[in-house]
């Protein structure tokens, strides 16, 4: 009965064009951001080794300038970015079908509520984790023709990021769908998604920074962006965990920005972290749509 | 499991919406090989009812099954009961056959299924047009469509003939007869308009204000149907005096100096009256028919009966000239519909 329904949701996916339009930005951001951003970490070492605080990072955590995996900052960029695409997508997933009003229809032809959602939660979290392929192949693409091979990131290091992006971009997808169901408006949703990872968290992050530098470290895109690009620090041993205590704050703030990970913990802290965001939404949309009245 | 019987029971359901009461505690049994219209004017609790039965909206109190069982318990649910519901949509990008194909595959039937749904509704010509272009009426046989996909045992309509042209309502009408009667099954279809479905139906629910007015067959409540006689005597009192001598004795005054009688025939009332030495000017034979009926059995929808406890029905469906509503009153409701033991009136049973 479950395979039905997932293979439903597929179709219903499949027969639209949503899916593959989605990629076009999702190839393009992953592409040609983590290209602009590997020209740029190309020059990341020479960073490292020119500015007084960098070195001082450098020195204190034993990391040779010059055979840093900066690879691994660029493509934290590009698919960390390209993770708001699955994130829309997700949006689509329940909100869209109250907007066509094909939610009757799916709650009419499924045993219950729990298993027509159930199966749209699995069929998501397969295109969460096709968009993220996408987004890493793209990427990692993208760092190869922009970075040198000597910094390109290692075998284990490539298979981390692959992970990541997976795993974000899956649970992007997911906290979209809950995002969409608990305000009930695709436009709004989109609209209110958008600007807030994209500008607001940003704008909090930076101006508090002077005050508190968690905020970055907890709040939705931090802990999204945070989960690659704390694979990225780690990389570099600047998560705020291990970032030596002497590092000023501004510095801290430059280098984790390189990683496009402001104020990140950890990688699996920002997943744990990211979790819990996405089951906040997930679990309120799901419990909202569980007993909604459809009329 | 369900009891495979088709029948529908709506039991005591009831439901709020804050503090709008829109079912108020409807009882109800619809059961298979007929067709069953449920009728009330716009806003009287029909398309809650259908969709609590459906499991959409959770009532308030009461319930709702099919085959004895919620549709929440149905097991694969689109198999028992297909519905065409108002505000059922279609993604206006995806094509007819893609859509069918869609929920062919949730309930479980193969996808030759939605080629033979399309053709049975008369779309197959449009199966791979974007459901955004259709007409209301192309939309209204999709539905259809869509509710037939899993041969369900059990239709339920809510204002199917919204949108079809007469071509189009009289294929439906063919169509969902042949669907109940020659194949046992059950159809329960609503509609503000008693015109509308009349040739169609066979039972009739009646609600208002989300209350049962009346329930049982069409054709008892034709058979209800008093005819009255308008007659414009001389000397009204006398006439009316004549009457009751005669045992006749539901007789009332009207406005304009008129009498009213019911139940009996312009004969018998010209006869009396000539017996009497009393002269008639006219009479006018008034007969009420089935959708005067129903608009008096839903009137206090519009009359603006007391909330929540509505009148008892009363003879005050469009009046001719000269006759308020309450001029008219046929009484306490009688007839088939009580000996039925059906269910009249409001909360107060």
């Amino acid at each position: 009965m479950m395979g039905n329904l997932i293979k439903a949701e597929f179709r219903k996916t499949l027969s639209l064009k949503t899916w593959w339009v989605l990629l076009i930005p999702l190839a393009l951001v992953a592409f040609w951001l983590t290209f602009a951003w590997g020209k740029i970490t190309n020059d990341f070492a020479d960073f490292l080794s020119s500015d007084s605080d960098a070195r001082q990072v450098t020195r204190l955590i034993g990391l040779d300038p010059s055979q840093v995996p900066v690879g691994l900052l660029a493509l934290a960029h590009g698919v960390n970015l390209a993770q708001l695409v699955p994130g829309l997508f997700g949006i689509f997933a329940l909100a869209g079908e109250y907007r066509s009003k094909t939610i009757t229809t799916t709650f009419l032809t499924a045993p219950n509520r729990i298993s027509a959602l159930t199966a749209k939660m699995l069929t998501y979290i397969a295109w969460g984790a096709i968009y993220g392929l996408v987004s890493f192949g793209v990427s990692a693409i993208a760092v190869m023709s922009s970075v040198d091979s000597g910094r390109w990131p290692s075998a284990g290091q490539w298979l981390a990021a692959l992970g990541g992006t997976i795993l974000a971009a899956v649970l992007v997808t997911l906290f979209g769908i809950g995002f969409g169901a608990v305000l009930r408006s695709v436009p709004l949703a989109v609209v209110l998604f958008l600007v807030w990872f994209l500008i607001v968290e940003n704008v909090l992050v930076i101006l508090l920074w002077g005050q508190t530098t968690v905020l970055g470290g907890i709040l939705p895109n931090g802990t999204a962006n945070g989960i690659v690009g704390g694979i990225a620090a780690d990389a570099f041993g600047f998560n705020s965990l291990n970032l030596p205590d002497d590092v000023n704050s501004g510095a801290q703030l430059l280098l984790q920005y390189t990683a496009a990970a402001p104020g990140v913990l950890s990688w699996w802290a920002s997943a744990l972290i990211f979790f819990a965001w996405t089951m906040v939404f997930f679990g309120l949309g799901w419990a909202g749509n569980q007993k909604r009245d459809i009329t | 499991m369900h009891d495979g019987s088709g029948r529908i029971v709506v039991q005591n359901l009831s439901k709020q919406f804050g503090a709008v009461n829109a079912v108020q505690n409807l009882s109800f049994t619809v059961e298979p090989g007929s067709v069953t219209g449920f009728l009330g004017p716009n806003g009287a609790g029909k398309t809650t009812t259908l969709r609590m039965l459906l499991g959409l909206v959770t009532p308030t109190a009461g319930q709702a099954t099919i085959n004895g069982r919620p549709h929440s318990q149905l097991g694969n649910p689109a198999r028992i009961v297909g519905s065409v519901l108002e505000n059922e949509g279609f993604h206006p990008s995806r094509t007819a056959r893609n859509h069918l194909r869609v929920y062919a595959a949730a309930i479980g039937v193969p996808d030759r299924r939605a080629d033979e749904v399309l053709g049975l509704v008369g779309l197959g010509s449009a199966a791979d047009r974007k459901a955004g272009g259709f007409s209301l009426g192309m939309r209204q046989r999709l539905a259809l469509a869509t509710a037939l996909l899993g041969d369900p045992q059990v239709l339920v309509l809510d204002e199917p003939t919204n949108g079809l042209d007469p071509e189009g309502i009289l294929w439906l009408r063919n169509f969902l007869r042949s669907y109940a009667r020659e194949q046992r099954r059950t159809v329960l279809v609503s509609s503000h308009l008693l015109n509308e479905v009349e040739q169609l139906i066979d039972q009739v629910v009646i609600i208002s204000q989300g209350v049962t007015r009346y329930y049982g067959s069409l054709d008892q409540l034709r058979k209800s149907q008093q005819s009255r006689v308008l007659v414009q005597p001389a000397d009204p009192p006398a006439l009316v005096k004549a009457l009751q001598e005669n045992g006749i004795q539901q007789v009332s005054p009207t406005p304009d100096g008129r009498v009213a009688v019911a139940g009996s025939s312009v004969q018998q009332i010209g006869d009396i009256a000539a017996k009497a030495g009393i002269a008639v000017y006219g009479m006018q034979e008034d007969h009420a028919d089935l959708e005067r009926m129903f608009f008096q059995l839903t009137q206090g929808q519009y009359t603006g009966g007391p909330q929540g406890h509505p009148p008892q029905p009363q003879y005050q469906g469009p009046p001719p000239p000269g006759y308020p509503p309450q001029q008219y009153q046929q009484g306490p409701p009688s007839g088939p519909q009580q000996q039925q033991q059906q269910y009249w009136g409001g909360p107060q049973q």
